[in-house]
């Protein structure tokens, strides 16, 4: 767990990646299974709710992500569903809700990231998401300012390159769409040195766009 | 870029007078051999030992104070224990000296607030006295054209190819394996604690130094990143970079709370950083200087397309096949002989038992004499299907066929032939039974500037490393 105030929730994260021009699935703060359901209808379903608190860093871990409710019945279960298994696995943590947001549709999933390096300052990271980005480490990285020919090498370097221009009949990822990402986080993090360490992940990769579905920054 | 460097880093690597601080009458002292060294490699300048004994060290007065040295003093090298480079500085500054090398070690590198301190007091005083720093903790420069040896008279011959070294142990391996392989160095500089002048600022006067065409260096850590990063930018633009870091595999990984954070390990960052500003990393020492060799010899030019011979004799066979397969894998093109070759070498060499196509077995021509082979390898080497020719000698086999005196006149041959032809020729010697005449002909071969490698994939690699610049200077 990590101080209270260093790490950012889903929906400040990505308000500020919003305001820097990255595209982010929208998600809003609700405070009660109520406002969880108003929202839900706000947003329109199916929708995600993701528990909302600062001392929670892996929120599917314990139970505190729920996938694709189709009505407002399932997002008030879902609501109480959340809130209790995060107080079973976490008693000590704050909880100041469930963040609501739209239920993306599936697309290619990627990871981008910043961590900062003793030596060379902030370094962005690019990889293919899910399981792959932990268990094969297929990952590339670059030093802030990352350069649109940067970017391109960065997505070009990973071996699952073939995956993003669609293997098998899978839609293809933008690839532009990755490098313009790319850039805009190494402009974001670069004019926001108390950024300690970010990570997009997942983002979701589709033939006209990418957006990041969920978000995480951790500050200095 | 860097043009600014050349003026300020001429005494340095021009000096016209050397002080040396540390030399004793009646000891070996570093100092001592530091004198001794500079005087037997033909140092043309004027040099100044110093030492508290005074006295004389060969035809040299010792000084017993820097102070007291009559003419004026551009260049020190320092070998005096550490709590006296204060005064000396102080001593430098009066005499209007311009760099000071310390030899002296003893300072942060042992990781004491005592050893930082001082180098902070150090740092200040150079300051002052409008000079700069080497080191400490390092040994210097190295300069053949203006006859500057690494200690214990390492002194190689004048050449185009530049390197920085944070270690004086890798300092000295470089200069010695250059003084082995024939990869001859414009200027080389084991820069230590680099408290004061770094890696970026002898990048920086390399890229700018006319003499020099290709940079090595061996990187361990950096106390400005930013600097490097940016150095190497501008630098890699104007020459080819290579560069070994050293202690990839740091022990200590931070707590880290992202995925980004647990994956970026030091020697990832590194390895990004380096193929970001378009250098091109080695990995060990002999991968480094496997590239320069290259790199020096075939400049800029891409050498995609290799002939390969496999073997001059008996045995070529198998060394063909595992040869093709050492270029293919490092992104060689291994294309076949032109019609025309093909049939030459048939009439040549009779097409039984000879593989003629690419890579050539040869083997045929030792029932055929000497002079078949020679006309064979001719052939080979001057088809326009290839860029560039490898090739494979065994000399255990080869010297009971040729004895020493065919021997002598295939690689007078390869000589004549490199020089004639505009196509790089490498040689690939692999280590055997008759390792005494081995070495005799890769002398030969190195001193005619034809490179020389122990193994096809050792060779195949570092053209690898060649090309991989060319391609992407080429895409910017």
């Amino acid at each position: 767990m990590v101080k209270s105030q260093d790490l950012l929730t889903e929906v400040e994260s990505k308000e500020l990646l919003k305001k820097a021009g990255i595209p982010v699935v929208e998600a809003k703060l609700a405070r009660s299974k109520k406002e969880a359901v108003s929202l839900s209808r706000e947003m329109g379903f199916p929708v995600v709710l993701k528990i909302s608190s600062p001392d929670v860093v892996h929120k599917s871990d314990s139970g505190g992500v729920k996938l694709g409710l189709a009505n407002a019945a399932q997002v008030g279960k879902a609501y109480s569903e959340i809130v209790s298994s995060i107080k079973k696995a976490y008693p000590q943590a704050q909880i100041d809700g469930v963040s609501v947001q739209a239920m993306a549709p599936p697309g290619v999933e990627v990871i981008v990231g910043m961590s900062k390096d003793a030596q060379f300052g902030p370094v962005l990271m690019f990889g293919l998401g899910g399981i792959l980005v932990e268990v094969l480490k297929d990952v590339s990285f670059r030093i802030v300012p990352v350069t649109e020919r940067d970017a391109r090498e960065m997505v070009k370097e990973i071996k699952g390159y073939p995956v993003l221009q669609g293997y098998r009949g899978q839609k293809p990822a933008s690839i532009p769409a990755l490098e313009q990402l790319i850039v805009k986080v190494s402009q974001f993090v670069e004019k926001n040195p108390q950024i300690k360490e970010l990570d997009l992940n997942p983002i979701f990769a589709y033939p006209d766009k990418a957006v990041a579905v969920d978000a995480r920054i951790i500050l200095e | 870029m860097f043009e600014e460097k050349l003026k300020e880093f001429e005494p340095i690597f021009y000096p016209e007078s050397i002080a040396v601080v540390g030399v004793s009458a009646t000891s070996i002292k570093a100092g001592s051999l530091w004198v001794m060294d500079l005087r037997s490699a033909g140092f043309p300048g004027a040099i100044y030992p110093v030492g508290s004994s005074g006295g004389r060290i060969g035809d040299l007065e010792i000084f017993p104070n820097l102070r007291l040295v009559p003419g004026e003093v551009d260049y020190v090298i320092v070998a005096i224990p550490r709590q006296s480079v204060l005064e000396l500085l102080d001593d430098c500054a009066a005499k209007n000296v311009k760099a000071v090398h310390f030899f002296t070690a003893g300072f942060s590198e042992t990781d004491t607030q005592q050893g930082r301190k001082l180098e902070e007091q150090m740092l200040e005083k150079t300051r002052q006295g409008n000079m700069r720093i080497i080191g400490p903790n390092c040994i210097g420069v190295y300069c053949p054209e203006h006859r500057i040896p690494f200690l214990m008279g390492i002194l190689g011959e004048d050449g185009s190819v530049g390197f920085v070294s944070q270690s004086g142990g890798i300092a000295t391996k470089l200069a010695t394996i250059g003084i082995a392989r024939h990869i001859n160095y414009s200027k080389g500089v084991s820069f230590g604690n680099g408290i004061d002048l770094d890696a970026s600022d002898f990048l920086q006067y390399l890229a700018a130094d006319p003499k020099t065409k290709v940079i090595g260096a061996y990187l361990e850590g950096t106390r400005d990143g930013a600097r490097l990063f940016s150095t190497m930018k501008a630098v890699a633009k104007i020459k080819p970079l290579i560069v070994w870091k050293g202690g990839r595999t740091e022990a200590g990984a931070k707590a880290a709370m992202s995925h980004t954070g647990s994956l970026a390990s030091s020697a990832t960052i590194w390895s990004a950083m380096l193929k970001q500003v378009g250098a091109i990393e080695a990995h060990s020492l002999e991968e480094l200087t496997d590239t320069l060799l290259i790199f020096q010899r075939l400049g800029h030019g891409r050498g995609t397309r290799a002939a390969i011979i496999g073997g001059l004799a008996d045995g070529g066979g198998g060394n063909s096949v595992a040869a093709g397969d050492a270029c293919l894998e490092n992104g060689l093109s291994v294309p076949p002989l032109s019609f025309e070759t093909k049939q030459k070498l048939s009439e040549l060499l009779g097409e039984v038992g000879s593989i003629l196509c690419n890579p050539v077995d040869v083997s045929q021509a030792q029932f055929r004499g000497l002079a078949t082979l020679l006309q064979a390898i001719d052939l080979v080497v001057r088809d326009t299907i290839s860029d560039i020719v490898l090739i494979q000698e065994d000399i255990e086999i080869l010297l009971p066929i040729y004895s020493q005196k065919g021997l002598e006149e295939i690689n007078g041959f390869l000589i004549e032939l490199a020089g004639m032809q505009n196509k790089p020729i490498i040689v690939v010697l692999p280590p055997g039974s008759v390792e005494a005449e081995r070495l005799r002909i890769e002398r030969k071969l190195l001193a005619a500037s034809i490179p020389v490698f122990s193994s096809m994939e050792r060779a195949a690699r570092a053209i690898y490393r060649l090309n991989q610049y060319c391609c992407r200077r080429e895409a910017s």
